[in-house]
């Protein structure tokens, strides 16, 4: 799976919780935002701290880094977004939603001006993943102007990934 | 593996140079978890299934055994809250009523039905993601998740 080095922005939802001391909550904010790669680990930035959440491990292939930003809620998040939305609905011990990890980073950064990343953990976050009617995982949702636009299941490919998204944009305009 | 120090506060502490860790398990790491682990038992009654039911369909593990480990893992996790291994690659109003009601407890009735499992740890051997092993040991499984 192919990792670009420009940065993206991945946005996840926070308990509405402040941001802590990034010491000390460094580990947590890790496994709550997101969940394992394969094999490439991504490295969070906080924003506001000049620390650097970084594991300590080797690491063999180009470095992602991911902005996290915290929102009041989802509908926060769509609501102040100027670009479409793609909302991944995850849970940890999916397979198929950990494969999706690094092609979303990829994804992300690759179409970085016309979509925004987001990945909403429907463990930790279950009210809205009822509110979409989410079954099976994962499942992706294009936002556009704030409404669901288009809706799939399933993994896929980064090119994959990159041609659903660029045919749906592309309909209405 | 670490060895520890003991506060010591015997009075025999003359002459002892090292002390083993006081949980005494030598797997045990000194690592903060912040994500809860199956139970080692689970998972590896959850690998053996996973092996015997792949032979037995006929279908493959994915070509990046980090899937299937994640699954494994996901169903050994469900067997060890719910007592049954309920399918993970799914979000559910009420987990203990889905696993009392079976549907989606592994191997879930798409798969029993029409080899259908979209959590891609069982592949018929046409689909894109499919490799050609049918087995897949502890070490993989804990190798490709180390950094969960």
């Amino acid at each position: 799976m192919a990792v670009s080095v420009s940065a993206s922005t991945i946005a996840s939802l926070n308990s509405g919780r402040s941001n802590r001391l990034a010491a000390s909550s460094c580990s947590s904010k890790l496994s709550s935002s997101s969940s394992l790669q394969f094999p490439l680990r991504l490295q969070r930035v906080r924003i506001g701290t000049t620390g650097v959440c970084s594991p300590s491990r080797p690491r063999v292939l180009p470095l992602v880094k991911a902005k996290k930003q915290t929102f009041s809620s989802l509908d926060d998040l769509l609501a102040n977004s100027d670009k479409p939305v793609l909302v991944d609905f995850y849970a940890t011990w999916c397979g198929p939603c950990q494969f999706m990890a690094p092609v979303l980073n990829e994804v992300g950064s690759q179409l970085k001006d016309k979509i925004q990343v987001v990945k909403i953990d429907t463990e930790k976050y279950p009210s809205i993943a009822d509110k979409y009617r989410i079954e099976a995982l994962p499942t992706f949702i294009i936002f556009k102007d704030g409404e669901p636009y288009d809706r799939f299941e399933g993994a896929l490919t980064a090119d994959q990934l990159i041609q659903r998204i660029e045919n749906s944009l592309k309909v209405k305009q | 593996m670490m060895t520890l120090q003991a506060q010591a506060s015997s009075s025999f502490t003359i002459g002892i140079s090292s002390f083993t860790s006081p949980l005494g398990r030598s797997r045990h790491r000194f690592v903060v978890r912040a994500q809860v682990e199956p139970s080692e038992k689970s998972v590896e009654i959850m690998r053996k299934f996973s092996e015997q039911y792949a032979r037995k369909s006929g279908t493959y593990f994915c070509v990046d055994k980090g899937v299937t480990s994640v699954v494994i893992k996901g169903l050994a996790d469900h067997k060890d809250s719910l007592g049954a291994p309920l399918c993970p690659c799914r979000h559910y109003d009420d987990k203990p009523a889905e696993a009392g009601q079976g549907f989606w407890n592994c191997p879930c009735v798409p798969m029993r039905e029409r080899k259908e499992c979209h959590c891609m740890l069982f592949l018929t051997p046409d689909n894109d993601f499919a490799g050609k092993e049918q087995t897949i040991s502890l070490d993989e499984i804990r190798e490709s998740t180390a950094n969960m």
